[in-house]
């Protein structure tokens, strides 16, 4: 007999919240095991909504991944809505997996993605509504081990003192070894969770057990030094790649959500990584070496995923669809047969081109979500800086093509408080937003008496770990409140419109970005004091995070708004996520001298992402280089 | 080219009704989400269904009466048109093929009836409340039947008043001493022309203190459509 959950036990519960369809489970696709026949359970927990959990890629990927191992069991848990939330604590009930809908407190392995630094309170509010005892050192030998994985793991150091572990990196063959050694080891009776934390640390690449290192600190604050309890764990915990894509595990079926979701369509990875390093860019720089799909193994995905799950959408994900070299061939391909099946391609950060022109008239399905550029600064001086490799001729012939094909709204992405950045660059980017306006009055095939919407969207620079931009300090909140203003009054248009985000999110965003381990005291605080959802802007409040800070004896300037020094210790030093300090140092310099730097195509910038795997860049191959 | 039946079905887009059920925690979905999921399903069984001609190709579904979020049925019927051929046995087995045990299709089979001639539907209630018994059944009986009964409508054009006891045109109330609980069965108005929410009588029973008014973990229920129902009380199929 299959364990599912008894739906009935919380239908008082469902009736009387927003959505009870994000927690039922019974999904299509849904993998139910029986609970004997299995050796470890896995809970996947995603520290946000259902909707926007079930939209994320690796989730998809993990959970196919785990279950297809016939003794490992994967179940999914969201964080409950706050009104969900509110029951749960009301009636005493503990959070569960859809599945089984046991409590979280009853698996073997527990593990959170951690996709972004404000969802770090859902994560501990997860861990509060599970009974799992928020700190690592206070978890019994009956406690699950708690691992965290996804983009936060670059620098996971606010959260090192509530996870076990972490699993740093590509998690497809890591996860495998990882629950294979947890099994191994409860068979053979030599597990605990010390010892087995300990062998995970030291024979499964990429898996960093923080306790297993003792940090020290400087007068002044800043780390003196990261020291490994013992010599058989790393100095430094390297990040997993896999090295070939097409060799890769990618779920044949998927679990079909009944109610909508934020990404409810086929994701089709075509690459991982990115040639371009922007220098702000940290998916830029810690995806490296940019690695692809072939088109024949991608289109036979697709058909398999059209045919288990009947979605009429696929959408191509990576991190710049236009870089991968064989598009016009994918996309050929897949329009061989998406028209037919009613199927529509949709092509996120393209770039507008001849070619996307033309593929946008050649197929009624090709949709491109509202037309999108984010040359990311106003003037070609700061773009340089950043080694954005846009100009101005470029954005203004993208915006012409999309209007000559009829499209009367583009959206353009820029940032504010960029390093270097003056006031010449704030008005650039009213420049550009009002030549691009000027491009839509030039355009001959402008629809008769309609304006153009030109969306404007600026968000504020935040330094992120292994960036060229990382020792960077953040403006503070007012100059970033006072560079909004500016802008409104620059941008002030009636085709423009302005959209810009909120300072103080952005201001604790950089401080859990660069934090350390004594961040966790701000965290624990913030869980006890019931935050939750603090990347929703309903939920967030920075009055009370500049309290929770100050209570906690945690100066947010220090991690934000402070430059950090060349040769000190940095709280993600423990990580090696490929990219060397040097090859950083180098970008940044070359940032301040305006020089752009080539992309990994045109030539090797000797990152140092190449020493991950034999064979990862080709065709150069990449100069080598080590810290 | 020679006509036969075969090829006119070809042509011409067929309707086909759909009877299922929809059950557990299929009872969350809302109508929105579950006309979503037919249409994928559909596509995901390779159904040959008709597509919408316009700018937006769709394929075209029609259902009977909506469900309310939280009440189960074993009596929800949709409308698809086919294209192709294939037999109505063959549409069965191929989309529960792509379905779950909690939403499941019972048959299929060419209609001979219009959605817009049903008038009501017959629900049935297991109530698990403080104080369920004999006694409790026949004040609950006494209850509804006794005019009026207040209770607040939500619809599209704001909030309005009925009297539920009006409304109930069959009333069966029962104590199940095996269950432990109240058993219920009302029939209601369902269709195009006025639809009611099963679950106001449980709003009236709650506000009177009647049952269902305390601790919502020991207290539950559960509502079932089980058929629908022409303006004459046959049974619409």
């Amino acid at each position: 007999m299959e364990q599912k959950k008894d739906i009935r036990k919380l239908s008082s519960v469902l009736r009387s919240v927003s959505k009870p369809g994000r927690y039922t489970g019974g999904e299509f696709g849904e993998v139910i095991k029986e609970k004997s026949n299995v050796k470890a359970r896995f809970a996947f927990c995603f520290p946000d909504t259902y909707e926007i959990g079930m939209s994320n890629l690796g989730m998809r990927i993990l959970y196919g991944l785990l279950n297809e191992q016939p003794d490992i069991w994967c179940e999914r848990a969201f964080t409950p809505w706050v009104d969900m939330e509110e029951k749960l604590r009301e009636y005493n009930i503990p959070l569960t997996t859809l599945e089984s809908g046991d409590p979280l407190g009853e698996f073997d392995i527990v593990g959170f993605s951690l996709q972004y630094e404000l969802c770090y309170t859902n994560v501990l509010n997860m861990l509060s509504l599970a009974n799992i005892p928020l700190r690592a050192a206070d978890r019994g030998e009956g406690t699950p081990i708690i691992i965290g994985g996804g983009p936060c793991t670059y620098n996971p150091e606010p959260l090192s003192d509530f996870f076990d572990c972490f699993a740093i990196g590509e998690g497809e063959e890591l996860i495998i070894e990882f629950t294979r050694l947890y099994i191994e080891m409860k068979e053979s009776g030599e597990y605990t969770r010390a010892s087995f934390l300990r062998r995970a640390a030291a024979t499964v690449g990429g898996i960093y057990v923080p306790s297993l290192y003792e940090v020290s600190y400087n007068a002044d604050g800043t780390i003196r030094e990261y020291a490994p309890a013992c010599g058989a764990i790393p100095p430094r915990v390297r990040r997993r790649v896999v090295s070939d894509l097409d060799a890769a595990y990618f779920p044949r079926r998927l679990v079909m959500p009944y109610i909508e979701t934020v990404h409810d369509r086929i994701m089709l990875e075509i690459a991982r990584g990115c040639i371009r390093g922007c220098r702000f860019c940290q998916s830029g720089m810690v995806c490296r070496p940019m690695r692809e799909r072939s088109p024949e193994l991608l289109c036979g995905q697709a058909r398999a995923l059209f045919e288990a799950t009947g979605y009429d959408e696929i959408s191509l994900s990576s991190l710049s669809v236009s870089d991968y070299t064989r598009l016009p061939e994918l996309t050929g391909r897949l329009l061989d047969w998406t028209d037919e099946h009613m199927v529509s391609l949709s092509l996120p950060s393209l770039r507008v081109d001849s070619f996307s022109v033309e593929l946008m008239e050649k197929a009624a399905s090709v949709r491109t979500s509202a037309l999108t550029f984010a040359p990311e600064a106003g003037t070609q001086r700061l773009r340089d800086v950043i080694n954005k490799n846009v100009t101005e001729e470029d954005i203004l012939r993208a915006a012409k093509a999309a209007f000559g094909f009829g499209k009367t709204s583009v959206k353009l992405y820029f940032m504010q408080g960029l390093p270097t950045e003056t006031l010449e660059d704030l008005d650039g980017i009213a420049a550009v937003a009002r030549a691009v306006v000027g491009e839509y009055y030039r355009s001959p095939g402008r629809p008769k008496g309609r304006r153009p919407t030109v969306t404007v969207s600026v968000s504020n620079f935040i330094p992120k770990p292994f960036t060229p931009f990382q020792w960077e300090a953040q403006d503070s909140p007012e100059l970033l409140r006072e560079k909004q203003e500016y802008l409104k009054y620059k941008l002030g248009d009636r085709n423009i419109r302005y959209q810009y985000h909120d300072v103080g999110t952005s201001h604790v965003e950089a401080v859990l970005a660069r934090g350390d381990r004594r961040l966790s005291a701000a965290l624990e605080l913030a869980c006890q004091k019931g935050f939750h959802f603090d990347a929703w802007d309903e939920h967030f409040d920075y009055g009370r995070w500049l309290e929770v800070f100050e209570c906690a004896g945690i100066d947010p300037s220090f991690y934000a708004n402070r430059e950090y020094q060349p040769d000190e210790v940095l709280p993600w030093d423990i990580i090696d996520a490929g990219v060397t300090k040097k090859f950083l140092w180098r970008e940044r310099e070359r940032a301040y001298q305006g020089k752009t730097t080539l992309n990994c195509r045109q030539s090797c910038s000797g990152c140092g992402a190449n020493r991950l795997a034999t064979g990862l860049c080709r065709p150069c191959g990449g100069a080598s280089e080590t810290d | 080219m020679k006509l036969t039946e075969k090829n006119i079905r070809a042509t011409v887009p067929r309707v086909v009704r759909i009877k299922f059920i929809k059950v557990g925690s299929l009872q969350y979905i809302s109508h929105l989400d579950l006309q979503r999921t037919m249409a994928r399903v559909l596509a995901r069984t390779k159904i040959p269904v008709w597509y919408t001609e316009g700018f937006n190709p769709h394929i075209k579904l029609v259902f009977a009466v909506p469900l309310a979020v939280g009440v189960e049925s074993i009596c929800e019927f949709l409308d698809i048109r086919i294209t192709g051929d294939i037999s109505c046995e063959e549409i069965v087995e191929r989309v529960n093929a792509g379905l779950t045990s909690e939403l499941r299709v019972i048959e299929a089979y060419y209609p001979e009836t219009r959605f817009s001639d049903i008038e009501a539907a017959d629900y049935i209630y297991k109530i698990k409340t403080v104080g369920a018994g004999y006694e409790l059944a026949d004040r609950i009986k006494r209850f509804l039947t006794t005019p009026p009964v207040m209770v607040t409508r939500k619809t599209k054009s704001g909030e309005r008043d009925v009297d539920i006891a009006q409304a109930i045109s069959r009333l069966v109330v029962s104590y199940s001493k095996a269950e432990g609980g109240i058993e219920m069965t009302a029939r209601l108005p369902a269709g195009s022309r006025l639809s009611i929410n099963p679950a106001l009588p449980l709003d009236a029973l709650r506000s009177r203190g009647l049952a269902l008014a305390g601790d919502i973990t020991k207290e539950s229920y559960s509502i079932m459509r089980v058929r629908l129902l022409f303006a004459d009380g046959r049974e619409f199929k």
